[in-house]
Order: C-alpha cells, then structure tokens, then sequence
C-alpha cells in the first residue's frame, strides 16, 4: 500500500467526509490515480468507510453503499487539483501558464466520469461531491484603512510569527462556495457537479446547465430517497425556485415530439441531436410525483402563499405549480397524493386545504401553460391508448 | 347595429384609449379621479355615513366635491368626485356607492368610464376615444352615455354640519340600564339651562359627582347657559339629569363634538375632524334641532370653583384628650356558641385519626393540596387551609383542605387568622383588626382556639409546615448515565493549504517521469 495515498486519504478525503482541516498540497497526476487505485482498499484508512457511511447517513437511514473504487479515487483527487488553483502560493511556483492550463485539463480529465447507473454509485458521488459543496475556507482577514482584506490561509509555519505582527489580523472560515475563485476553479465546479446527479437534484439551483434530473430516477423510485429529495427541497425557503429548476431541467431533456423524427432532406444541414436521457415511463412518473409531493408537503405545513409578480413568471417555475393541475390526467398511472375523504377527520381537513390549494393555482397558472404540459409531459408519463 | 362603448382591459394591458386612464400595481386601470353618481341627497348622506363607519373622511374630503348636476335626458344626480389614490380604494368607494343606490366611475377631467366588475376584473377602457362637449361632465356604461351638467356646488364641510340629527331609541328602562350603549360610562356633558344652572350645581356637588363646567353663551340667548362635564356619572344622577326639561345631556363623539342623547349625528364624526373647522366646540342639539359652535376650545373649571359654600359655623380643634383610664367600661372577651355558619378554615384532626389522613390526601385537588399546612400539637393535628392569605381571598382559591377533609373538629375564622370551634363565635364583636391587636398577634401568626373553655393558642408562620411536604415520604432519583458519542458529528471540512513549493507542478509540462517522485517531497527537483 502506498504510503502517499493513506497520507492523502488522512490530510484530505476524511476531513472532507467527517469535518476538520482539509489540507490542500502539490497538484496530482493522472499516473497518481493509476498507481493508488490498485492499492484501493479497506486498509487504506479504517476511518473512510466509517465517514462514507455517516454522510451517506445524512440521507437516507439504511444506505447502500460499496468500496471506493477508481472513479471515486478520481474524484477525490480531481477536487484537490480543483482546490490548488485558489492556493494563496500559487504564484510562488516557477512555471509557465501553459502548464496551469494543462492541469486544468488533467483535473478536468478526472473530474469527466461516466454516468452513474446504479442506487449505490450514485449515492456514493454524492457522498464526496456534496461534502465539497459544502466546504468552508480558512482566511486571514487583515483590516486596513480602506476596509477588511481577505485571503486564503497559508499553512501555519515559518510565518507565524510574522502574521502576528499584522495589527488586528484574525483568522476565521466562511463557505467555500460563496467565495470568490479563480478562473480555472470556476470553470472545473460545473464538471465536478456534473459528476454527482444526485447533488444536482437536492441543490437543483447550483446544477451546471445540461443536467437532467432524470439521471436520478432510479433513485426517486425508491420511497426513501424520494422522501429525503422531497424533504431537502421542501427545506429551502423558495421552494418554488428548487421545483421551477427541477422542472427546467426535466423538460429539455425529454427530447423532441413523441413523433418519430423525420428523414434527413439531402443536401440539408443536419441538426445535432440534443442532452436526451434515454428513459421509461415510469421515471418521469418518479420525478413528477416527488414534485407534486413538495406541494402537498407545503399545503401541510401551511406554507403555500404563492404569489407571482407579473413581471417575474419564470416558465420553470410555472411549469412546477401547473403539476398539480395534471393530477386528474395523471392519476391513472400515478394516483393521487393522498385519499381525497370527504368525511369528518383530520384527512378531511387536508383534503380541503388541498383543494383550496389546487383551486388557487388554476387561478394563478396561466391556461396556455397547462396545456403545453398537456401536450409535452404528459404522454411520457401516460401512454395513449 | 349596437355600438360598443367600452372594452374590458386585459392582463398587463398598459396602453389606454382614454387619457388619464393608468394601470395599478395589480394591473387595474385606475383613473385620476372617481366619480360617484348618486339618485338623490339622502344617499348621499347614505354614502358619507357608511364611509365614515369604514374609513376616515379625512382622507376623502381635502379633495372632494360635492355638485347637483341635470343629466342630459332629464333627471338629476348628485356627484362626488374625489382623487383616486389605488385600487383598494376605489373598490372600497364602489362597494359602498353600490350600497347607497349609486354608481362608480373612473376617469379624469371630464370623462369617466365604468369601474371593474365581474366581466371585466381589470377595468374598462373606451372602445373609441370621445371628445365630451364643453361644460359637460360625460359618463361612459356598458350600455348608455350619459352627460351631465353641473347646476350648483355644495361644500361638504358645511353640509356635514347642517345634517339634521337622527333620533336613536334610549334604552327601555332608562339610561341606567346601559350607560355604556349611550356612550356615558366615562363621561358626559350637561347643558343645564341658565334657570337651573345653580339648582344643578347644588344637586350634583351634595352628590359628590366629579365635574368641571363653564358657562357658554348660546346664540340666541340672553344669560349664559352652564356647560358640565361628568366623569363618570353614576346610572341614578344619569336618569334624574335626563328626566328634567332644560337638562340635556350629550355624548361626545370626538374631542370636539358632542350629540344630545337619544339622537345620533348621520356621520361618524370622530373619522371626519376636518369637517370641525377651527378649535370650537359643536354641541349637536336633536330637541331643539340646533348646531351650537361654542367659541374657542371648551375651557372647563372645576366643579368646587363652581359652587358657593353657605357654611357659616367654623370647625374647632379637640383643647385636649381626657387622660383618665376608661375603667368601667371595660369588658371581658368570651365564646358563646353562635348559629352563623362559617366556611371551615381548619380541622384539629386527633392522632388517632391521622391514619385516615394519609388515605384522604390522595382525593385533595392539587390547589387545596398546596396551599393547606399543618401544626402538629399535643391534643392533634391542625390542618389549616391556607397561611399566606391569612382569609383574605381565601375563597378565590376554591375549597380548602378544612372543607374537604370530614375528620375531627372544624375550625372557623371570626377575624383574618383567629379560628374558633365551629358554632361558635367571640362576644363582643369586635372589629376583626382590633381582635388580632387584642390577641397581640403579628402580622402572620394565627391564633386557635381548639376549644370552647382552652385558651388560645398561637401559631407562629415558621412552624406551619407544607401538608404535602409534611405527609410524603422523601423520593430518591435514580442518576442517569450519559452515553457520549465515540466519534464526532458529521461536519463541513475546512480548506486549508500546505506550503507549495517552487516546483510544485514539476512534471505536467513534459513527458511523465520514469520514476515516481519522493512522497513527501514538495519541492522535488528535475
């Protein structure tokens, strides 16, 4: 077993996982990743299982989850590359621009992997990816005459001494993610979160542009990540947002009409085919159905004062609150959120807050958007006769 | 063919055919002005009156207009117009023109078009632009055009003032039944004629009613009439002030104004003191169907300055107290046996019986349980149903111990913490302060008499103890034993860097190095 990579699985993958220190250093080689992922194993560090696990927890009660293997191990270090380009000493290094661009491409060639198919190594990206989504950044925050200066950490070391001297100099975390990074550090999160479907799905307002969430449908299949989702979403305060990007990015990559596709006319300038996700019937189904649950989950908790300005009607979001208008086209295949009793109960209460609810979008959702859904959405989902 | 005068706006329309016409934040067509069309004069006051129970009319009236205007086929009309501030607004105005059998309109200048209904929830706009004629006000409908053409203006300030007053029943058995309903609770004013300005004076201050007055010359008059003001009145001088012809009392409605009792004015005067110019005072008379404006601000004085005394002897000082000891008059303090019931304050409870005790504790509810205490004495156990009080208030606090407990002997109380045997009482009845200053109690001891022949006893606040204290046995809790945590919670990892060295990306510029670098190397060289 090498003796760098349990080095680097201590100094960075556990902290990343459980919380503490995540230490960044030299950039990795794409031959760093040849020569680790045979040594891969449970004796790399006894504690990386134990983290996986408990963030795996952080989602679903009883996860699934297998060793790490070679994609993940690419993973974790394209990150760490993803990491050196806001390293405070990078200007220290003697090289030549050109070599900065061709790590960007290694990371990136890290970053690249294939698309998850399985529960388990969906849920494993999301283990790592989300952990980096939710990094906080060391930083010496120095105030001068003209305002507060920020910078990276440097490593505590021969300098201590010198940062002390600095009047009023004090050191404090702050979310990585909001922080401002460099070039090629903001052009290499997309394809880190490309990587992790899953992460995209509960965090859909941070996804890169192209992401389906219909890579997650395995996932929403089943009742325990699908609860978990539903819950994540109903958790932010503009739950509509969440719903309205999920939406935005279900409906492009459903393809083109149901219709097949006409022949090519010779001569003509052929179209290239678009992010189309190979799916069945029932995984839009899984999608639509975890969406029309936020909204129930909302009229539960009282929270549904809907308004939409006149100016501001987002097509994603509209799309998301004319759901529950499909529910008497969809409830063949789907079924209902829950049993519409009229008795005396509290369901019946329920009930009538949810119609109350229904009958308020139909006012709100224009016409002409519930038909598009009519015709679009709906026969993936229902199969004419 | 029929000609269509007005469309309905659409969604998000903001151009308009009609000038003046502009959209609301919520996408309304809202005119500059509105224009309520009403049938006659008395929905008019119909219309003012409820808005004032809604809303204040001194928003409405800096920019009112009140005008008779002849519409152009024959009839008339009284017109309001006023600025239109928004669309709530306006919808509050045509509920209410609605319900005074009149129409609202929107527009500007000299044009006005319909306001928003259930066919058209944005408003109308014209379906060709009008030019209205000269002079002449133009109502645009759905199905008619109507012109009209002012005749006269009224200043609303003074018709607001000249309303006649409305008479109002008064409560059937008078108005002590319910002072409240007349708005006399707090306060009320008396207009006492100048004959019966003294008789009043000397009525009221033998009755010792808190007043202030001054005396008002009323147009018309030639003596000053005397002006009061009762606070809170009692419900009998309220019902003998009324009864008497020359008394008229009134209600204030506002700081300042006031409407005769059984009459109201049609407006809700305290939402429209802009109609009350100035700083006078507006008496509103519905007997006599006058509006009194008093000059200045009313300027009360009072009562005492008011009235003349007659008294013509003089109070005398005591010379000097008589020291000699009053000895025959002094007498012994006894029980004799009494047929008052008294509410069992205590029960002397007999070793013997305290087993019984025990069981009957469990049925005492939770208030009588904490509040009773117990004396443990040789002859038995006292079961006081409450120390704090000392009988004050012990009622409110619902049944004690010494009702609730049927054991030994009751204990009574003849004066706050002196308790006797029940049937019986002390002779002479003292005043109960002067018994406990008798029995040279303190301020929280307790006397007790156990028996009619004993003497009595004292009880000291520090040796009544807690019933329930007294009775159960100490409780031991169990320590529970924490279980912490192995490992640390999941959290966010923090981003920090190792030094990089000069030679950090040594090798991504070429080919790959034959042999792997050190591990630990930072810096490592060519």
């Amino acid at each position: 077993m090498s003796r760098e990579l349990a080095s680097f699985v201590e100094d960075f993958v556990v902290p990343l996982l459980g919380g503490g220190d995540v230490w960044i250093g030299r950039p990795m080689r794409l031959r760093d990743r040849d020569e680790w992922a045979r040594a891969l194993g449970p004796r790399v560090a006894p504690q990386l299982s134990y983290w996986r696990l408990r963030r795996a927890q952080l989602l679903v009660a009883n996860p699934v989850l297998e060793e790490p293997d070679a994609d993940e191990l690419a993973l974790w270090l394209g990150l760490h590359n993803l990491l050196v380009f806001d390293h405070p000493d990078r200007g220290r290094v003697w090289t030549r621009a050109t070599t900065w661009r061709k790590l960007e491409g290694v990371t990136r060639t890290l970053l690249t992997l294939p698309q998850p198919q399985a529960a388990a190594e969906l849920l494993a990206r999301h283990v790592t990816i989300g952990a980096f989504v939710e990094l906080a950044r060391a930083e010496i925050v120095v105030p001068t005459p003209t305002g507060e200066v920020r910078t990276a950490a440097p490593e505590p070391g021969p300098r201590k001494r010198l940062r002390g001297a600095v009047a009023g100099a004090r050191e404090q975390t702050s979310s990585w993610w909001t922080a401002s990074h460099a070039p090629e550090t903001d052009r290499l999160v997309p394809d880190a979160l490309r990587a992790s479907p899953l992460t995209c799905l509960l965090r859909p307002l941070q996804a890169p542009p192209g992401w389906s969430p219909l890579h997650c449908a395995v996932l929403l299949r089943s009742r325990a990540f699908a609860r978990a989702v539903c819950h994540a979403w109903a958790s932010h305060k503009d739950w509509t947002r969440q719903g309205g990007a999920v939406m935005a990015a279900l409906l492009p990559s459903l393809g083109g009409a149901s219709l097949p596709a006409p022949l090519p006319v010779p001569g003509g300038q052929l179209a290239l085919p678009g992010a189309v996700v190979p799916c069945d019937p029932a995984d839009v189904a899984a999608i639509v159905g975890a969406l029309v649950h936020l909204h129930l989950l909302k009229v539960l908790e009282l929270d549904t004062r809907v308004g939409l300005a006149l100016g501001s009607r987002d097509p994603g979001i509209l799309s998301f609150l004319a759901l529950p208008l499909l529910l008497p086209t969809l409830a063949p295949v789907m079924g209902l959120p829950m049993s519409m009793s009229t008795d005396t109960g509290p369901t019946a209460a329920v009930a009538r807050r949810w119609t109350e609810y229904v009958d308020h979008l139909e006012e709100l959702v224009p016409r002409s958007v519930v038909e598009n859904l009519l015709s679009t959405l709906v026969p993936r989902i229902v199969k004419p006769p | 063919m029929a000609q269509t005068l007005l469309e309905p706006v659409a969604a998000g329309q903001t151009r308009f055919r009609m000038q003046g016409l502009s959209s609301d934040p919520r996408g309304i067509a809202v005119g500059r002005e509105t224009l309520v069309a009403l049938p006659s004069l008395d929905a008019l006051v119909s219309f003012l009156g409820a808005y004032s129970d809604e809303a204040s009319l001194d928003d409405l009236l800096p920019s009112m207009t009140l005008e008779q205007a002849r519409r152009g086929g024959g009839g008339h009309a009284t017109l309001v117009r006023c600025h239109s501030s928004d669309g709530y607004a306006v919808d509050r105005l045509a509920r209410l023109a609605t319900a005074a059998r009149g129409a609202l309109y929107t527009g500007g200048g000299a044009t006005f078009v319909r306001w928003r209904d259930r066919e058209a929830p944005f408003g109308y706009d014209l379906a060709e632009p009008l030019q209205p004629p000269r002079d002449e006000l133009v109502v645009v409908d759905l199905d008619f055009v109507a012109h009209y053409t002012t005749t006269h203006r009224m200043d609303p300030v003074e018709l607001i003032q000249r309303l006649e007053l409305r008479a109002v029943p008064v409560p059937l058995g008078g108005i002590s039944r319910d002072p409240e309903l007349c708005g006399l609770k707090e306060m009320a004013l008396l207009l006492a004629a100048p004959a019966l300005a003294h008789r009043v004076l000397r009525y009221l201050w033998r009755l010792e009613v808190p007043m202030a007055g001054y005396y008002v010359r009323l147009a018309g008059d030639a003596q000053p009439s005397l002006l009061l003001r009762l606070r809170q009145p009692r419900s009998r001088v309220l019902d003998v002030l009324a009864g008497v012809p020359g008394l008229e009392l009134l209600a204030p409605v506002s700081s300042r104004a006031a409407v005769e009792i059984g009459w109201r004015h049609p407006i809700q005067l305290a939402s429209a003191q802009t109609c009350l110019p100035g700083e006078e005072m507006f008496l509103f008379r519905g007997t006599t169907g006058r509006v009194e404006r008093l000059d200045g601000p009313p300027r009360f004085v009072d009562g005492r300055h008011l009235v003349e005394s007659t008294v013509a002897g003089r109070l005398r000082e005591i010379g000097q107290l008589r020291d000699a000891e009053l000895e025959p008059l002094r007498v012994e303090l006894r029980m004799r046996k009494a047929t008052l019931a008294r509410e069992p304050r205590a029960v002397v409870i007999g070793w013997d019986q305290v087993k019984l005790l025990r069981h009957l504790v469990y049925m005492l509810p939770p208030s009588a349980l904490a509040a009773a205490r117990l004396v443990p004495l040789d002859a038995g156990v006292v079961v006081l149903a409450s120390a704090g009080a000392l009988g004050r208030g012990a009622s409110a606090a619902g049944l004690g111990a010494g009702v609730l407990l049927p054991l030994g002997q009751r204990l009574g109380e003849v004066a706050p913490g002196v308790l006797v045997p029940d049937g019986h009482e002390l002779w002479p009845r003292v005043r109960p302060a002067l018994l406990r200053q008798l029995l040279g109690l303190g301020p929280d001891d307790h006397a007790l008499y156990l028996s009619p022949t004993a003497d009595p006893i004292r009880v000291r606040p520090d040796q009544l103890r807690p019933l329930d204290a007294a009775l159960i046995g100490r409780l031991t809790l169990d320590e529970p034993s924490l279980v912490t945590p192995e490992m640390p919670a999941v959290g966010a990892g923090v981003v920090r860097n190792q030094r990089l060295g000069r030679f950090a990306l040594w090798g991504f510029g070429g080919a790959p190095a034959a042999t792997p670098r050190p591990a630990d190397d930072g810096e490592g060289g060519p």
